[in-house]
């Protein structure tokens, strides 16, 4: 655990900086086709590598969810900063970004003279509503752990949990509020509502019960 | 919010802030979209078709997801403004450093754990707003209702790679919208 931020690891000598580079440059290159591809794929270098331990690296992937920015950037630079501190980070964050960054410009660039020709234009016509249903099936995907835990938990956090949910997205899509606001009221709402409800209804039901009963 | 000129040219600072701010207060690859879509739309900086070029660009090309922002910058803003995403999207992932430092201390905290759970809730939401937002912009008729379905259907399956949906959806597009009926 104390191994967990900054410094090195004690029973390892540290890794060379350009292991590092090399490392995440050859995952950044790889990682076609979305996030989860290159998640297996720092997973993959870091464990063969022993510079993290499986629980050690679900932890920081867990951690890292909960402060702002991309995640498969900042796992790169809390790993990066645990091997080598600075320099270790700035090593790891330059070989996952300049070359996909560089590659994912030149494609935008590609397709911006392409997109007039009429068999693109036609190919497009597909490939945006597809985006479309990938992100709903994101979302969706996204939305199973914690509904499934609610589940287990009883049906009224389920409800809870997707009234939070779909306000969200009305607030956002229907009253146009800004997402700043939507996620301050979502944290506050949870704060309030998330707690152990089916406890607490339980017992609400049973107090006015009595009640009657008396 | 303040009312803004739908017909401003790009300031180069106002534009680093808004990508900036969209980072600083998101989290997932396109957590940021609501935040940018909102402000660049608003301010007549980017299109409906910006955004869905790209997505589709962020989905198939190398390395996170999130990269879909240095895409939207060169499409709005050209190589400066792609250089700009690039760095608004880096800076912030240095707070995962003080967020893991600092974390250990409150982590089991009842309210700090509902409090994340209800935000992870809002993210969610939101994304599944904005896809609403787009689906009911962009898709006018039920070949892109059948798209948008398929490739939901596709994604849901967690098997099929997302380059090979998007190869799919864009042979659909051909057979059914450039093919001479």
């Amino acid at each position: 655990m104390t191994t967990a931020t900054g410094g090195q690891r004690p029973w390892l000598p540290p890794p060379r900086l350009l292991d590092i580079l090399m490392t995440w440059f050859s995952i950044g290159i790889q990682s076609f086709g979305g996030g989860s591809t290159t998640l297996y794929l720092i997973r993959q270098a870091c464990i063969t590598r022993g510079w993290l331990s499986e629980a050690e690296f679900a932890k920081d992937w867990a951690l890292v969810q909960i402060s702002p920015g991309i995640n498969l950037v900042k796992i790169t630079a809390v790993i990066g900063h645990q091997l080598r501190g600075w320099p270790g980070l700035l090593a790891a964050i330059s070989g996952l970004l300049l070359p996909s960054a560089t590659i994912t410009v030149l494609m935008t660039a590609g397709f911006t003279i392409i997109r007039d020709w009429p068999f693109v234009k036609a190919a497009m016509r597909g490939v945006i509503p597809a985006t479309i249903g990938i992100s709903i099936g994101l979302g969706l995907q996204m939305a199973q752990a914690p509904l499934s835990r609610a589940w287990r938990a009883g049906r009224v956090s389920v409800v809870v949990q997707l009234a939070l949910l779909a306000g969200s997205a009305l607030l956002l899509a229907v009253a146009h509020a800004s997402p700043v606001i939507v996620l301050a009221l979502a944290g506050i709402s949870g704060m309030l509502l998330l707690g152990d409800l089916p406890g607490a209804a339980r017992r609400a039901v049973r107090w006015s019960l009595s009640r009657l009963v008396r | 919010m303040n009312p803004v000129d739908p017909m401003a040219p790009i300031g180069p600072l106002l534009y680093f802030w808004l990508f900036l701010k969209a980072s600083l207060l998101s989290t997932g690859g396109l957590g940021n979209l609501p935040f940018l879509h909102q402000d660049l739309i608003a301010r007549g900086w980017a299109t409906e078709a910006d955004f869905l070029v790209a997505m589709a660009v962020g989905q198939v090309s190398p390395g996170p997801n999130g990269l879909w922002t240095i895409s939207l910058g060169y499409l709005t803003y050209g190589w400066l403004g792609a250089g700009l995403a690039l760095i608004a999207i880096t800076l912030p992932t240095l707070l995962a450093l003080v967020i893991v430092a600092l974390h250990r201390r409150v982590e089991t905290h009842p309210l700090v754990q509902r409090f994340t759970l209800g935000i992870t809730l809002g993210v969610i939401g939101l994304t599944l707003g904005v896809a609403w937002t787009l689906f009911s912009t962009t898709v006018t008729d039920w070949r892109g209702v059948m798209i948008t379905l398929g490739a939901l259907a596709l994604a849901l399956t967690k098997r099929v790679p997302i380059v090979l949906v998007l190869a799919l959806a864009a042979l659909a597009g051909w057979l059914l919208y450039g093919a001479p009926l």
